[in-house]
C-alpha cells in the first residue's frame, strides 16, 4: 500500500512539476519534450488506476505521434517565446486573480467533496471480477456493442476533421508538373508527332 | 356565395392597388366594377337565402388569437342584421363603383381610387360580418382607414388634406371610447365572442364596480363607452364636426362613405349589440337625446348653408340622429329600415349632386348654380326623386321608414320619447325645406354661373346616369317592398333572433297603435315645409335674404354651424396646444430630453464605447472574460449558498 | 449483453440521422469524383437532402423513445427543433450558392462540412446524455471552425477560425471538466438517471452545482451568451458572410435545445440553482446585445451583437423555468430563425463592383436604388427590432409573458428596455436606408437571394395572421420537454 501511495505521489508531483514547466519554458522545444513527460507520468497513473490500456494508448498516440508532430512543427515553426511573454506579463495581473480564485474555489470544492448516495449504484460495472478480463478485451467488449453509437460519431468527427485539414491545407498550384501514368501510357504516336512537307526555300511557320 | 360576396371586394383593392398601373385605367375600372357587380349579385343571393329562406350561417375562416382566456377567430357571421348590411354595402358599392368611371374620368390616379374603394368595402364587410369584437374592431379602423386615405384622396388640396387627419382625429375620440368598451366588455364578460356575450347580458346585468367613490352599472358605463365609439363613427352631436368636412373628397365618396355605409356602422353597432344594450336603460335615453338632438341641430344648420355637399352631408347627420333615437326606444327595426332606405336616397341625392357639380365645372356653390334644369333633366329628375324620398312623401321609400320611426318614438311614451318624436317633427319639416331649397336654388331661377361654365354645362355620360336609375329605384321603391320585413308583420320571421327587444320595449308593434294623426303629421309637415321652400325661394325672392337680416343672430349662428368649430378650438384644441408647449419646452425639452433621451442616449453611446473597448480582438482577453465568467458564476453561486 | 438485432432496433430512433449521414458520404463521394466545378450541384443536393431527412423526421411518429441505452431519445421536442435546423440549415445552404461562386469560396467541401455540422447537430439535440452531448458538439463545432477559415488566404477569416477554434477548446474544456464533476458526484451521466438521483437527493450539492455552472458556462460558450459571447462579432466579422449566416441560424437553436434538455431534463430539480446562472447570463446578454451594437460601422458585427442580445431574449423563456418559457423560448428560436435567414440573405446581396461590402454606410440611400430590398430590410428590421404587428413583436411577447408569470419582474423590465435601446440600431439602419443620399450604387441583388428574403418578409409580416399554429407546435415540443 505504501509503494502505491509512494508511486502516486511521485508520478503527480512530476505531472504538475512538468506541467508548469511546458508553459514557463524558455525554449519551446523544451515545453514540448516536457509535455512528453507529462505523459508520461499521466500513463503511470493510469496504470496505478488498473487501466493499463488507457496508459498504453497515451503513450503510443499522445508521445508517439501526437507529440511528436508538436516537436516537428515547434521546431520548423521558430515560436518566438520571448515575445509571447511580453504579452503574458501584461495580462499578468488580471490572470492572477481569476486563476487564484478559480483555484481557491477548486479547492474549496474538493474539500466539500462527497458522493451522491445512489453513486455506487449509478455507476454500472458491466464486467465482474471473476471474469479476469483485461482491459482491452472489455474495452472492445462494449465499443462496437454498447456504445456503437459513440464509436461512429467519433469516426465522424475524424472524417469531419480530415475534410477540415484537407480543405484547409490542400493547394492546386498551377503549372506544377505531376506524373500522369495514364495518359502516358495511353499516349499515340498521331497525338505527338507530325510529319510536314516542306518547300526549300520556306521554314514551318 | 357569402365568401364572393365579402372576398370579391378585396381581390379587387388587390388587383387595382397591384396590377392597375400595369394593365391601365381602363382594363382596372372595368376588372373591378365586374368582381363589384359579381359581389353585389352575390349579397343578393345572400339576402335571399340566409334572410327568406332561413340559411343563417357563420363561416369560420381561421383561428386568429388564442391566449389564456382570449379565443379569436376570424369568421364571417351571416345572420339578418349582417345580410342587410351586406346587401346594402355591396350594392351601393357597385353603384359607386361604376360612377366613379365616369366621374373620375379626369382623374390622373384612377387605379388608386378604385383600390380604396375596394378596400373601403372590404373593411365595411368585415365590419358587418364579424362574429367578435376584436374583428368588428379591425373592420372599424379598417373604414376609418380607407375614409380618411379617400376624404384625403387629392392631397395636393390642402383642405383635403386638414379634413382628412380632422376625420382621423374625431374618429379617434370615438373609437378610444370603442376600445375602452370592448376592454370592459372582456372585462365583464371573460370572452369577446357575441354569442357568449349576448347570452350572458342578463346575468351580467346590474353588477357594479367603484370608481372614484361611486357605484357604477357596469354595464350602462360599458354600452356608454361602446356608443362613443358609434358616435364618432356615426357623426352624432359632439363628434360630428368631421362629417362636413369630409365632402372634401370626391363626390363618390361621400355617396358610399358619408351617406350610405361607413356612418351607419354605428347604428348597426347598436343594433347589433341590441342584447347588450337593453340591459342599458340609462344609456338608450342617453341615445335618445342624442339622436334627438343631432337629428333637429344638423336640419337647422342645413337650411343656412351654401355648398350643395354640405348641405346634403347634414342631411345625412339629421337621418342618422332619427336612426339613433330610433334606437334610443328599441325600434332597432324601425332604425335598420331607415338605414336601408336612407342608403339609397341619400348615395342617389350624393351622386345626383354628383353629376350637377360634374355638369357645371366642379363649382359646389348653390349660389352659383341655378336655371339649370333643362339642360341636365335626367339629374334633375333624381334629385326630384331623391329628395320626395328624404321628405318623407307617400310612397317613397323616406316615408315608410321615418313615420315609422317617428310613430315608434311617440309609441315609447316616455319623456325623452316625446322629445325625440317633437324634434324628429320639426327636422321632418326642416328637412323638406332645405331640400327644396337646394332643388330650387340649384335648378331654377336665372344662370348665376358665368357663360364659360354655361356653355359647358351638359348631361353626365350613361356610365353616370346608369348607378343614379338604379339607386332611383331603390329610393322608390325600397320602403314599399321592404316595409313588412323589416317593421310590418313578417318581421320576426324576417329578424329572427338577430335583433333583441326586452319584454315590453317593443315599440315597433306599439307604434302600429298610435292615434292616426300621428302618422298624418310628418306627411303634412313634409308639405309644408316643401311649400314654405316654394315661397321662399320661387316665389318671393327677397325673403330670405330679409329673413336673415332680421333674425341676423340667429342665422349667423346657424350658418357657423352652432359654432361647434370654434368651440372646439377654443376650448380643446388651443389650449391643448399651449398646454403641449409648455409640456414641450419646459417638460419635455427641459427635464425630460435632458435627464431622459438626450441624457440616456449620451450614456447609451458611453455605455456602448466601453464594451467595446473590452472587445479587442485578442484571443487570451476572451480567454480572460469567459474564465472570469466563470469565476464570478461560481463566487455568486458561493455567496448565495 | 447487446445483439446486432437491438441495435437495429435502437437505430431507428436515429434514422434521420443516419440518413443524412449517408447521404453526407455519397454527396462527399460525388464531389471529390466531379470536383469544384460540381459545387452548384453538391449544394443542391445537399439541401435536398436535408429535405429528405426533414421528411423522415416528419414521417416518424411522435412518441417518446429511448434507444443506445438510454442515451439517444426521439421525441416531439427532438422532432420540432431538428425540423427547425434543417429548415434554417437548408435555407443558408440555398443562400451560399451565388455568393459563395462569387466570393470564389465554391469547395464542393461547404456544403459536405455544413451537412455534418447538422448531424452533430441533429444529435446534440437528440442528446440524453452528456457524452453524447459532448460527441455532438464536437461534430458541430469542428466543421464550423473549417468552415470560418475556409477562404484560407484572407488573414481575417483565418484569424477568425484560430480565434473560434481556440476558445471553442476552452468552451469544451469547460463542459468536460463540468461533466467529470457531475460524473464524479453523481456517477451517471445519462439525464433520466440523473433527475431521478437528484430526486432522491435532499440538500444542494455543491459539486453538481460547479459541475452544472461549468457545463452551462460551456454551452453558452456556443450560444455567444455573455460572458462567453466574446468571439462573435470577430468571428462573424472574418467569415465569410455565407458561413456567418449559417453560424447564426442552425447551431444556436441546436445549443438551445440541448441546454433546455440539460436543465429541464437532467436537472429539473436544481431549478433553484441554475436558474440565477441563467438570469445573469441572459441579463448581461440583453444589455451587452443593446448597447456594444450602436458603434458598429460593419454591419457583420452589428448582427453579431444583435444575436447576442436574441440570445438573450430566449434565455429569459428558459429562466422562467416553467412550461411557458420553454415555449417562448421555441417560439423565440422559430422567429428568430426565420428573421435572421431574410436579414443575412440581403446582407449576402449588398455588392459594389462585385465585391461583398459590409459597411452600414453604403446602405445609405438603398430605399431609391433598391426599394424592394429596401422595404424588406425595413420589414425585418422593425420585426427584429419588436415593433409590433410583426413576428419579432409576438417572439418577444412571449418570453416576456412567460417571464412575468414567473415572476421575474426585473428581467422582464429590463428585457423590455433593452429593447427599446436595440431598436435605436435597428431604426438606424432604416434611417440611412431611407434618408440618406446614395454613396455608393449597389449592384444588382441575385434572384434567389431575393425570393428567400421576400419569403421571410412575408413571413414575418403574415405572422400575425397565423401566430397560433406555431405556438401550437411549440407547445407539442414543449409538452415533451416539461411537464406541467
Amino acid at each position: 500500500m505504501i509503494v502505491e501511495a509512494i508511486v502516486f505521489y511521485m508520478f503527480s508531483t512530476i505531472l504538475l512539476l512538468s506541467g508548469i514547466m511546458v508553459i514557463s519554458a524558455r525554449n519551446p522545444v523544451h515545453s514540448v519534450l516536457f509535455l512528453i513527460l507529462g505523459f508520461f507520468n499521466a500513463a503511470g497513473l493510469f496504470v496505478l488506476l488498473g487501466a493499463e490500456f488507457l496508459a498504453m494508448i497515451l503513450v503510443i498516440v499522445y508521445v508517439g505521434a501526437v507529440a511528436v508532430l508538436f516537436l516537428f512543427v515547434v521546431m520548423m515553426l521558430n515560436v518566438d517565446m520571448s515575445r509571447m511573454r511580453d504579452n503574458l506579463k501584461k495580462n499578468m495581473t488580471v490572470a492572477a486573480v481569476v486563476g487564484f480564485v478559480l483555484l481557491g474555489e477548486l479547492v474549496w470544492i474538493f474539500s466539500n467533496w462527497h458522493f451522491s448516495e445512489d453513486a455506487e449504484l449509478n455507476v454500472q460495472t458491466p464486467f465482474s471480477a471473476e471474469d479476469a478480463m483485461d482491459n482491452t478485451r472489455a474495452l472492445g467488449e462494449v465499443m462496437y456493442t454498447d456504445y456503437m453509437l459513440f464509436f461512429q460519431m467519433a469516426g465522424l468527427v475524424l472524417l469531419v476533421a480530415m475534410i477540415g485539414a484537407i480543405t484547409l491545407t490542400l493547394r492546386h498550384r498551377p503549372g506544377v508538373k505531376r506524373q500522369k501514368i495514364n495518359e502516358q501510357v495511353n499516349r499515340q504516336v498521331k497525338d505527338v508527332l507530325r510529319v510536314e512537307q516542306v518547300e526549300s526555300g520556306s521554314g514551318i511557320v | 356565395m357569402g365568401l364572393i360576396a365579402v372576398f370579391l371586394p378585396l381581390f379587387s383593392a388587390i388587383f387595382a392597388g397591384a396590377l392597375g398601373r400595369i394593365i391601365g385605367d381602363r382594363a382596372t375600372q372595368a376588372i373591378t366594377c365586374t368582381f363589384l357587380c359579381v359581389a353585389a349579385i352575390a349579397s343578393i343571393v345572400m339576402f335571399n337565402s340566409v334572410i327568406l329562406e332561413g340559411n343563417t350561417e357563420t363561416i369560420k375562416l381561421m383561428s386568429w388569437i388564442k391566449s389564456g382566456d382570449l379565443e379569436l377567430n376570424w369568421a364571417l357571421r351571416f345572420d339578418t342584421l349582417s345580410v342587410v348590411m351586406l346587401f346594402v354595402v355591396n350594392v351601393v358599392s357597385a353603384m359607386v363603383h361604376i360612377y366613379s368611371v365616369g366621374y373620375m374620368s379626369h382623374d390622373k390616379s384612377k387605379t388608386r381610387f378604385m383600390a380604396y374603394l375596394g378596400l373601403f368595402t372590404f373593411a365595411m364587410l368585415m365590419l358587418v360580418t364579424s362574429n367578435n369584437f376584436v374583428q368588428l374592431f379591425f373592420g372599424w379602423e379598417g373604414v376609418g382607414l380607407a375614409s380618411y386615405l379617400l376624404i384625403g384622396f387629392w392631397h395636393h388640396k390642402h383642405s383635403a388634406n386638414a379634413a382628412a387627419i380632422k376625420a382621423f382625429v374625431v374618429n379617434r375620440v370615438g373609437d378610444f371610447g370603442l376600445s375602452l368598451g370592448i376592454f370592459a366588455v372582456f372585462m365583464l364578460f371573460g370572452t369577446l365572442q357575441f354569442d357568449p356575450v349576448f347570452d350572458q347580458a342578463s346575468e351580467i346585468a346590474g353588477t357594479t364596480f367603484e370608481f372614484l367613490g361611486h357605484q357604477w352599472d357596469a354595464l350602462t358605463v360599458t354600452c356608454f363607452l361602446l356608443f362613443i365609439g358609434a358616435m364618432g363613427k356615426s357623426a352624432q352631436l359632439g363628434l360630428h364636426t368631421w362629417l362636413p368636412d369630409a365632402m372634401e373628397g370626391p363626390t363618390p365618396v361621400s355617396a358610399l362613405i358619408h351617406a350610405a355605409t361607413m356612418v351607419t356602422a354605428g347604428v348597426f353597432l347598436v343594433a347589433r349589440l341590441s342584447p347588450v344594450f337593453e340591459y342599458a336603460p340609462s344609456v338608450m335615453e342617453f341615445i335618445t337625446v342624442i339622436g334627438a338632438l343631432t337629428a333637429l341641430v344638423a336640419a337647422t344648420i342645413a337650411i343656412t348653408q351654401h355648398d350643395i355637399k354640405r348641405v346634403i352631408a347634414y342631411s345625412t347627420m339629421s337621418q342618422l340622429g332619427y336612426m339613433f333615437f330610433a334606437l334610443g326606444v328599441s325600434a332597432y327595426g324601425a332604425a335598420m329600415f331607415h338605414l336601408f332606405t336612407h342608403a339609397f336616397f341619400k348615395a342617389l341625392l350624393f351622386l345626383g349632386a354628383g353629376s350637377v357639380i360634374h355638369a357645371m365645372s366642379d363649382e359646389q356653390d348653390m349660389r352659383n348654380m341655378g336655371g339649370i334644369w333643362k339642360e341636365i333633366p335626367i339629374t334633375y329628375a333624381m334629385m326630384w326623386i331623391g329628395s320626395l324620398a328624404l321628405a318623407g312623401i307617400p310612397f317613397f321609400a323616406g316615408y315608410y321608414s321615418k313615420d315609422m320611426i317617428l310613430e315608434a318614438v311617440y309609441a315609447d311614451h316616455s319623456f325623452v320619447g316625446n322629445f325625440a318624436f317633437w324634434c324628429g317633427i320639426a327636422a321632418a319639416f326642416l328637412t323638406a325645406f332645405y331640400s327644396w331649397r337646394l332643388i330650387i336654388m340649384t335648378f331654377h331661377g336665372k344662370p348665376r354661373a358665368d357663360e364659360k361654365v354655361m356653355a359647358h354645362i351638359h348631361e353626365s355620360p350613361p356610365v353616370m346616369l346608369f348607378p343614379l336609375i338604379i339607386l332611383a329605384l331603390g329610393a322608390i321603391l325600397s320602403g314599399y317592398i321592404a316595409y313588412s320585413w323589416f317593421v310590418g308583420e313578417d318581421r320576426f320571421e324576417f329578424w329572427r333572433d338577430t335583433l333583441f327587444i326586452l319584454e315590453g320595449n317593443d315599440t315597433v308593434e306599439a307604434a302600429h297603435h298610435v292615434p292616426s294623426w300621428v302618422p298624418i303629421l310628418p306627411f303634412a309637415i313634409g308639405l309644408a315645409g316643401i311649400a314654405f321652400g316654394y315661397l321662399l325661394y320661387m316665389f318671393r325672392k327677397s325673403w330670405p335674404q330679409k329673413i336673415a337680416n332680421t333674425f341676423k343672430p340667429v342665422h349667423t349662428f346657424l350658418y357657423k354651424k352652432w359654432y361647434f368649430d370654434e368651440l372646439y378650438h377654443n376650448a380643446i384644441v388651443v389650449p391643448l396646444i399651449k398646454f403641449g408647449y409648455v409640456f414641450w419646452k419646459g417638460g419635455d425639452k427641459k427635464i425630460i430630453d435632458g435627464l431622459g433621451p438626450d441624457g440616456i442616449a449620451n450614456s447609451v453611446k458611453e455605455g456602448a464605447f466601453q464594451i467595446r473597448k473590452i472587445q479587442t480582438g485578442f484571443v487570451y482577453d476572451y480567454a480572460y472574460t469567459m474564465l472570469a465568467g466563470v469565476v464570478i458564476f461560481i463566487t455568486l453561486f458561493i455567496v448565495m449558498l | 449483453m447487446y445483439s446486432l438485432a437491438d441495435f437495429y432496433f435502437h437505430a431507428t430512433a436515429a434514422l434521420p440521422e443516419i440518413v443524412l449521414t449517408v447521404f453526407g458520404m455519397i454527396i462527399l463521394l460525388f464531389g471529390l469524383v466531379r470536383e469544384d466545378k460540381s459545387t452548384p450541384q453538391v449544394t443542391l443536393m445537399t439541401v435536398s437532402a436535408f429535405a429528405v431527412t426533414a421528411l423522415v423526421i416528419a414521417a416518424m411518429p411522435s412518441e417518446p423513445f429511448k434507444g443506445f441505452m438510454g442515451s439517444f431519445i426521439y421525441d416531439p421536442f427532438a422532432q420540432f427543433m431538428k425540423l427547425l435546423v434543417l429548415m434554417g440549415g437548408a435555407a443558408c445552404l440555398a443562400m451560399t450558392l451565388s455568393y459563395n461562386t462569387q466570393e470564389k469560396i465554391n469547395r464542393f467541401e461547404f456544403p459536405v462540412l455544413a451537412l455534418f455540422s447538422t448531424v452533430g447537430m441533429m444529435f446534440i439535440i437528440s442528446a440524453n446524455d452528456l457524452m453524447l452531448a459532448y460527441v455532438g458538439l464536437e461534430l458541430m463545432s469542428l466543421p464550423l471552425y473549417v468552415l470560418v477559415s475556409i477562404r484560407r488566404d484572407f488573414l481575417r477569416s483565418s484569424e477568425a477560425g484560430i480565434k473560434y477554434f481556440v476558445l471553442g477548446a476552452l468552451a469544451s474544456g469547460m463542459i468536460l471538466y463540468g461533466i467529470s464533476l457531475i460524473y464524479g458526484f453523481s456517477g451517471t451521466i445519462n439525464f433520466t438517471r440523473l433527475s431521478e438521483t437528484l430526486a432522491l437527493q435532499d440538500g444542494v450539492s455543491i459539486t453538481l452545482s460547479f459541475g452544472l455552472i461549468m457545463l452551462i458556462c460551456g454551452v453558452a460558450f456556443k450560444l455567444s451568451a455573455v460572458p462567453f459571447h466574446m468571439w462573435t462579432p470577430d468571428v462573424y466579422e472574418g467569415a465569410p458572410t455565407s458561413v456567418t449566416a449559417f453560424l447564426a441560424i442552425a447551431p444556436k437553436t441546436a445549443v438551445f435545445a440541448l441546454l433546455a434538455r440539460i436543465l429541464f431534463d437532467g436537472f429539473g430539480d436544481m431549478t433553484a440553482q441554475w436558474q440565477d446562472v441563467i438570469w445573469i447570463i441572459a441579463a448581461a446578454s440583453m444589455i451587452v446585445g443593446a448597447f456594444a451594437a450602436i458603434p458598429q460601422t460593419s454591419i457583420k458585427r452589428l448582427l453579431a451583437y444583435s444575436t447576442i442580445g436574441h440570445m438573450g431574449y430566449a434565455l429569459v423563456g428558459m429562466t422562467a423555468a416553467s412550461f411557458d418559457g420553454v415555449r417562448s423560448m421555441i417560439v423565440y428560436m422559430a422567429l428568430y430563425m426565420v428573421m435572421n435567414i431574410g436579414v443575412f440573405a440581403i446582407v449576402l446581396m449588398l455588392r459594389q463592383n462585385d465585391r461583398q461590402t459590409t459597411d452600414i454606410d453604403n446602405l445609405s440611400g438603398l430605399g431609391k436604388t433598391h426599394p424592394v430590398v429596401a422595404l424588406m430590410m425595413t420589414v425585418l428590421m422593425f420585426s427584429m427590432a419588436g415593433i409590433p404587428p410583426l413576428a419579432g413583436f409576438f417572439g418577444k411577447l412571449f418570453v416576456f409573458q412567460a417571464a412575468v408569470s414567473a415572476e421575474l419582474y426585473g428581467l422582464a423590465v429590463l428585457g423590455v428596455l433593452t429593447s427599446v435601446v436595440a431598436a435605436y440600431y435597428y431604426l438606424r439602419i432604416i434611417k440611412i436606408m431611407y434618408f440618406e443620399e446614395p454613396i455608393h450604387v449597389l449592384d444588382k441583388p441575385t434572384r434567389d437571394l431575393e425570393v428567400i428574403s421576400g419569403i421571410a418578409t412575408i413571413f414575418v409580416v403574415a405572422f400575425i395572421l397565423f401566430p397560433q399554429s406555431l405556438v401550437n407546435a411549440a407547445q407539442a415540443a414543449a409538452t415533451a420537454l416539461v411537464t406541467i
